[in-house]
């Protein structure tokens, strides 16, 4: 997240709104955002139906106790709702890719 | 006698040829865990979704199809808020 704030000005230069997902509630989901400094909506995937959907869903066990969050990932998806870029777990700490995969997308267009 | 011996001695030396080729690759194996494919490739529509973000005074609904036809989406998923990244 943080990682993605630090680039917010060339993603939002590349014509894109970032958006942030995660199992919280949306509450957290803004106290996380202001305590880290992030400008950005995080949305409140609460129960997890939309990290479902994205085949993103991962059961843990956490000492014994089962839980279930997501995967870490990051999806660019094109004005036309197409999916042009995805970067997944340990890949998905550094946006970079998907910031170049931005820049290229603009320059195409 | 001595056919039997013969036929030890090259059991083991094919086991020295064998043993040292194949047990790194079991290790590897072992070692790497191996990420689950994805369900969402490269070329896909996106699932459209709708979703609540709160901005600190309401909560405010935002579907990834309102940004249609307007603007490219950076759609992070993460674990949880405060684990960190």
């Amino acid at each position: 997240m943080k990682a993605l704030q630090q680039n917010l000005s060339r993603l939002e230069g590349a014509d894109t709104q970032v958006l942030g997902v995660s199992m919280d509630s949306p509450f957290s989901n803004f106290a996380f955002a202001q305590q880290n400094g992030i400008s950005f909506p995080i949305l409140g995937d609460w129960g997890g139906p939309v990290t479902s959907r994205y085949g993103l869903a991962q059961k843990f066990d956490i000492q014994g106790v089962p839980m279930e969050t997501a995967r870490r990932a990051t999806f660019l998806i094109d004005k036309s709702g197409k999916i042009i870029n995805e970067q997944v777990d340990d890949e998905a700490v550094d946006p970079s890719k998907t910031v170049e995969a931005c820049e290229r997308h603009k320059l195409k267009n | 006698m001595k056919r039997q011996w013969r036929n030890v001695i090259c059991l083991g030396l094919l086991n020295l040829i064998l043993v040292p080729v194949s047990t790194p690759r079991l290790h590897a194996q072992n070692n790497k865990k191996e990420a689950a494919p994805m369900k969402l490739r490269v070329g896909d529509t996106a699932p459209d979704f709708t979703l609540l973000a709160f901005d600190g005074k309401e909560l405010k609904k935002v579907s990834l199809q309102d940004y249609r036809g307007k603007k490219n989406v950076a759609l992070a998923f993460f674990v949880f808020a405060f684990t960190g990244g």
